[in-house]
């Protein structure tokens, strides 16, 4: 019995790849399973090849872990194009088509043993019940909930579900072809027990993806307005709202391009309205300008980089964390626009409720910087309890203040009533040029310096958010691990692991990341000797961001990498062992990888 | 339908209920100082208090007219007062949303903008400066620039055809087209007002002459002399081709007044997005409610 269970599986397009990844979360999660669902593609936009790594486990976990305890490849062509994303070790259980008739001693895996080889027919069984080969994902659904010990109902409804519109001869076929893989599971048990324990406790839950809940916190935290273009992996946000936020009362324009798209949510804003862009890395270039306006112009919005692999147009389809840079540096002048970053698709509710609430209070743009695994990957979470949710909106002018008012009027937090178009006395001049009180234009150096103060002053307050940062382990414990965003689920687990271990480690994830809390990062590394940030980029951006700003102890490494190969929990306690070593050798510092 | 028509009047505006207290920074003589007084006297005929629009701008020195008025302005970035605009509409399509700018602010850097403003048919007045050069950046080529004019950056002369502004929106399906002049301030206030009147995107051409680095004064006359009423012509607005065909002579002729106006005009982005609204029954329901979509489906 198992109590965490990797599975991956490619093949090419049109073999239902994700849509059998899904089946399995969704049924397990039924079952009361936690699971992590991460899909990758190709560069073909139909008809490519697909993947998905799915993590089922009995308790809560928020990455996809490492080597893969069940391998399926429709085809090894495929499958090997996914190499990195889909590690196959030595205690894998390889299932592959017959079809393929590839000698088991041929098996293209390099340099790797399998615990055990299994060719199955799967394309012949889907022919055989299903009627043709696009039946092969639902025999695998078959296979799995045998091997596995998953109930069949759920998944039975989920495969009827899906084929709602198809004829009854359809659907039955696709039971059919099921049924046959689930038998063949049966008749054919594996050497090594993949059977998933009972799940602790079966309770309702939910499954969502970053940008689908991304795109419904927004509604619940008032956004009435969103414009954006195309681009993935971001798309889904727009898709989301263009099907929902009419219904709550707003209003979604496809724009021309990624400047008209944060233009018009600009100008949504000035005329008094909660309103949300999205985008990736390229599109988020082009926006860079209308992120100044926004903050000289004190008008709040929110802006969602769900980051891809960069630059240019990198990597479409896959994760990277490499734009942490760009979203806290590329306005031009003095800035500061918080960036919010999540930790897991589940964290994407939470942050986005956030950012609009930031962006209201501090009357600025704000940048949640997703990543294409927090976007597109699928997870169970905890029912949202939305009674519960704190809103906060922009302070508007009272009678009082609009008898005089004064759009910039220097106040004590530097955050002042804003009016918007509609309201009597309120009239103002709102303007990317720098301006006075009232909001003339001005080129005086000294009012530029009062205005520059009072924009980077309101945000003072932001510091002090320890809540918007997760601090675990003992508080004197001398060797820290740092991480952020989708990456952070991995120090999460390497943390308990390590914990375990006795290994004297605590974690600080940031999910704010900028401006950067010098005084919430100061106090972590109070006790720290050694350490290390594990992020997703070459240059090791949060590591080199947080020395910018903080007196950084000299031990601290990391471990970051570009490209879209995982990170995984036990390579990340790999090195927390190796810095501990060192620690206890006295070794002043071993060589950091960059 | 438009808005501007139907919560007016409460009270009696003259121009100056529409003009602010900032003293214009544009050089002596320059065109623009004509045409922010035919906006103050378009929107004292309209009557919608200065608190019910929204004059948005992109950069130059035509892009300066929003903080001259009392309305809320949005001077903004260079070439993106459309998105903006149109943005500020959809939130709230009770405001009358006035847009300014010059020819390369709309032409050349945010030229890509004015084809989906028009598309999406977003009520909204669009007003261009026309003076075929830039102005705040010291003289440079515009877009609108004629072919052989020598300028800081063509200083062997344009070798570029310049854009033609009416020709281009109508190609794009704009549904009011026309044309003013400083020099004809009444005119050019009629045209303005028709077009913050007309229920949809209208866009008014404005020869607006740049006296520091466009036109000395013997060329001031020689385009005074090129322009011409199109009342005088008994052109039929409703008639697309011909307002084509008239548009083409811009250059050779300035015909001034209305070159199309649509008989029927399309229905607006934020009319139909209103009807949207209702039909999927906005406002009767609670915002968390769009959570339901996660819960987990047997
Ligand atoms: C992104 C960007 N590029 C360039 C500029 C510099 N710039 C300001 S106004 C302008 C052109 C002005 O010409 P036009 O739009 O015709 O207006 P005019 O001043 O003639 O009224 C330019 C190039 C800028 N402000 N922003
Ligand atoms: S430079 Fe030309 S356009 Fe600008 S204010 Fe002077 S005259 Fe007018």
């Amino acid at each position: 019995m198992n109590t965490d269970l990797v599975i991956g599986m490619a093949g090419s397009g049109g073999d239902g790849i994700v849509s059998a990844g899904e089946s399995l979360l969704t049924a397990a999660a039924i079952e009361g399973y936690h699971g992590v669902l991460a899909k990758s593609f190709g560069p073909q936009i139909r008809g490519g090849e697909s993947s998905f790594r799915l993590r089922l486990s009995t308790t809560k976990m928020l990455n996809t872990g490492g080597t893969l305890d069940i391998a399926v490849a429709l085809s090894w062509d495929d499958f090997l194009r996914f190499g990195g994303e889909l590690p196959v070790g030595g205690h894998t259980t390889v299932v592959y088509d017959s079809i393929t008739k590839v000698p088991i001693d041929r098996i293209p895996l390099v340099g790797v043993q399998p615990i055990e080889v299994l060719a199955v027919p799967i394309e012949q069984m889907a022919r055989e019940t299903g009627g043709s080969e696009r039946a092969k994902n639902t025999v695998v659904l078959g296979l799995m909930a045998g091997w596995l010990g998953i109930a069949r109902e759920p998944m039975m409804a989920g495969i009827r579900k899906r084929l709602a519109k198809k004829d009854a001869e359809i659907i039955d076929k696709a039971v059919k072809a099921f049924h046959a893989g689930f038998e063949y599971a049966s008749a054919h048990p594996l050497t090594s027990d993949r059977k998933m324990a009972p799940p602790a406790k079966a309770s309702a839950k939910f499954v969502v993806d970053g940008n689908d809940l991304c795109a419904a916190a927004a509604i619940v935290a008032g956004c009435d307005f969103f414009a954006g273009y195309p681009i993935t992996p971001s798309t889904e946000i727009m898709q989301f709202l263009s099907r929902e936020i009419w219904k709550y009362g707003g209003t979604v324009m496809q724009a021309e391009d990624e400047i008209a798209g944060i233009g018009a949510v600009v100008g949504a804003s000035f005329a008094g309205k909660k309103a949300m862009t999205a985008t990736s890395g390229p599109g988020m270039s082009l926006k860079t300008e209308m992120l100044g306006l926004a903050s000289i112009a004190e008008l709040p919005l929110v802006c969602v980089n769900v980051q891809r692999g960069g630059p240019s147009t990198g990597i479409p389809t896959k994760a990277e964390q490499s734009d942490l840079f760009q979203a806290v540096f590329s306005a031009h002048g003095d800035v500061i626009r918080p960036v919010l970053a999540p930790v897991s698709a589940e964290d994407m509710y939470g942050i986005t409720i956030e950012a609009f609430n930031i962006a209201e209070q501090y009357q600025s743009p704000v940048i949640i910087l997703s990543d294409q695994e927090v976007g597109q990957r699928k997870e169970t979470a905890e029912p949202i309890d939305a009674s519960q949710v704190h809103i906060i909106n922009r302070r508007v002018p009272g009678a009082q203040e609009l008898e005089k008012y004064v759009r910039f009027r220097f106040t004590e937090s530097g955050i002042s009533p804003i009016s918007h178009p509609g309201m009597p006395g309120g009239n103002y001049l709102a303007s990317g040029i720098e301006h006075n009180e009232p909001g003339a234009p001005t080129a005086s150096g000294e009012m530029h310096s009062r205005m520059n103060e009072k924009r980077l002053r309101k945000f003072r307050p932001l510091l002090d958010r320890r809540d918007l940062f997760i601090i675990d382990g003992p508080p004197d414990a001398p060797i820290a691990l740092i991480s952020w965003g989708s990456v952070a689920g991995v120090a999460i687990e390497a943390l308990q692991i390590a914990q375990q271990q006795g290994l004297k480690v605590k974690l600080l994830v940031p999910k704010l990341m900028y401006p950067v809390s010098e005084a919430i990062y100061a106090d972590f590394f109070l006790s720290v000797k050694r350490g290390l940030v594990v992020e997703q980029n070459h240059q090791a951006q949060l590591f080199r961001l947080i020395r910018m700003f903080v007196d950084v102890p000299s031990g601290m490494q990391t471990l970051a990498k570009s490209g879209s190969n995982p990170i995984t929990p036990l390579e990340v306690v790999d090195r927390l062992k190796q810095i501990t070593l060192a620690l206890q050798q006295g070794k002043d510092r071993e060589p950091s990888e960059v | 339908m438009s808005t501007t028509a139907t919560t007016r009047p409460i009270q009696d505006y003259t121009a100056k209920n529409y003009k602010s207290d900032l003293k214009p920074i544009w050089c002596p003589g320059c065109g623009d100082f004509g045409v922010v007084q035919a906006i103050y006297r378009a929107l004292a005929n309209i009557g919608r208090p200065p608190h019910e629009i929204a004059f948005v701008s992109g950069i130059g020195c035509s892009s300066r007219i929003p903080g001259y008025t009392t309305a809320y302005g949005f001077n903004t970035v260079h070439g993106r007062a459309l998105p903006i605009a149109q943005g500020i509409k959809l939130a709230n399509p009770d405001l009358l949303v006035l847009v300014a700018g010059g020819d390369g602010d709309g032409f050349s850097i945010g030229g890509g903008h004015v084809a989906h403003a028009i598309r999406r048919n977003v009520d909204l007045t669009y007003i261009v400066m026309d003076n075929q050069i830039y102005g705040l950046t010291k003289g440079q080529l515009s877009p609108t620039s004629r072919r052989g004019l020598v300028s800081v950056t063509s200083m062997y002369g344009s070798i570029e055809a310049p854009v033609n502004p009416l020709l281009y929106v109508l190609g794009y399906g704009a549904e009011f087209v026309a044309q003013g002049t400083p020099a004809d301030m009444s005119g050019l206030a009629k045209v303005i007002e028709e077009g913050i009147r007309f229920p949809g995107f209208a866009f008014i051409n404005v020869q607006s002459p740049c006296v520091t680095y466009g036109m000395d004064d013997q060329q001031l006359k020689a385009q005074k002399a090129l322009m011409q009423p199109l009342e005088s012509l008994n052109h039929d607005a409703s008639n697309s081709l011909a307002a084509m065909g008239l548009a083409q002579q811009y250059g050779e002729k300035l015909y001034t007044g209305v070159f199309y106006r649509k008989g029927t005009p399309s229905p607006t982005f934020e009319g139909t997005a209103r009807a949207r609204q209702q039909e999927l029954g906005a406002g009767t329901r609670p915002r968390a409610q769009v959570l339901d979509l996660f819960k987990l489906k047997k």
